[in-house]
């Protein structure tokens, strides 16, 4: 018996069809958690007059959902020797769609303090939550992750 | 209102350049100035708006705290072992009210 067959239709294409349908939706899913946010570096050049540099030293650790807005957790730290010749001055926390967007910001010391801190911030809505270090020479480093959060702790 | 509790946690002792963490806790509201109470009047903002940690005088690490911090605001953070003394930990309030505790570091 002869089968009969769809033309461009074989368990090949559909195969590679499946495959490249999954790796495009795998590298929309990345694209967003690492947005090239225009937006943030708009409002640190606002604030600071510096362009910041997106870097992989600054690690901004919070939930990717939270059930609470009122007390988020959040972990900062930052790759570096804290030497007199390399370290980081401050560090800015920044919720850009909170009514008030400035949440804190830590001062270390080199060789005396380490570049880590934990803490519990106010969601007031599901945000990019942006941190930025600036350095001993002056440069600006920003990171930014999204948050989720379920009620507004703003209110 | 409650009068602010602050706590911290720290070790007694540590051992020559080691890091050691300290954990600190202040009972505060931390009242935002963005709510209104039942007349619809705004509450007054009063936050605790600066943290700071000495040890033996000097200025080791400090924070900046603004609106979007968590009432009982809660920091954790890291330190050097350098030296035995003393560890101070201040917390300034909006009116200036100031909330301090001490602690004795043995470094061997």
């Amino acid at each position: 018996m002869e089968k009969t067959r769809l033309p461009g239709f074989t368990r090949r294409t559909v195969l590679t069809a499946a495959v490249a349908g999954s790796t495009g939706f795998a590298s929309a899913a990345l694209a967003l958690s690492q947005p090239p946010n225009d937006y943030a570096v708009d409002l640190v050049k606002q604030l600071t007059g510096k362009t910041p540099t997106a870097s992989d030293r600054l690690h901004l650790v919070m939930p990717r959902s939270f059930p609470n807005g009122y007390t988020v957790p959040l972990t900062l730290a930052i790759d570096s020797p804290m030497t007199e010749a390399d370290h980081v001055r401050h560090v800015s926390v920044l919720a850009p769609r909170n009514p008030l967007i400035e949440v804190a910001t830590f001062h270390f010391l080199p060789q005396r303090s380490e570049p880590r801190v934990s803490t519990r911030i106010r969601l007031a809505e599901p945000q990019y939550v942006l941190a930025m270090a600036e350095m001993n020479d002056g440069t600006l480093l920003m990171t930014e992750t999204w948050v989720e959060v379920a009620t507004n702790g703003c209110k | 209102m409650f009068a602010p509790t602050p706590r911290v946690q720290v070790p007694s002792a540590a051992a020559s350049g080691e890091v050691f963490s300290v954990k600190t806790l202040i009972s505060h509201r931390m009242e935002t100035g963005l709510r209104q109470d039942e007349h619809g009047n705004v509450i007054p903002r009063k936050i605790v708006n600066k943290f700071i940690c000495r040890y033996n005088g000097v200025v080791v690490f400090s924070v900046d705290l603004h609106e979007a911090m968590a009432a009982n605001p809660f920091i954790e953070f890291y330190l050097r072992a350098t030296e035995s003394g003393r560890l101070q930990f201040v917390w300034e309030e909006d009116g200036g009210g100031i909330y301090e505790l001490e602690h004795q570091l043995t470094v061997a």
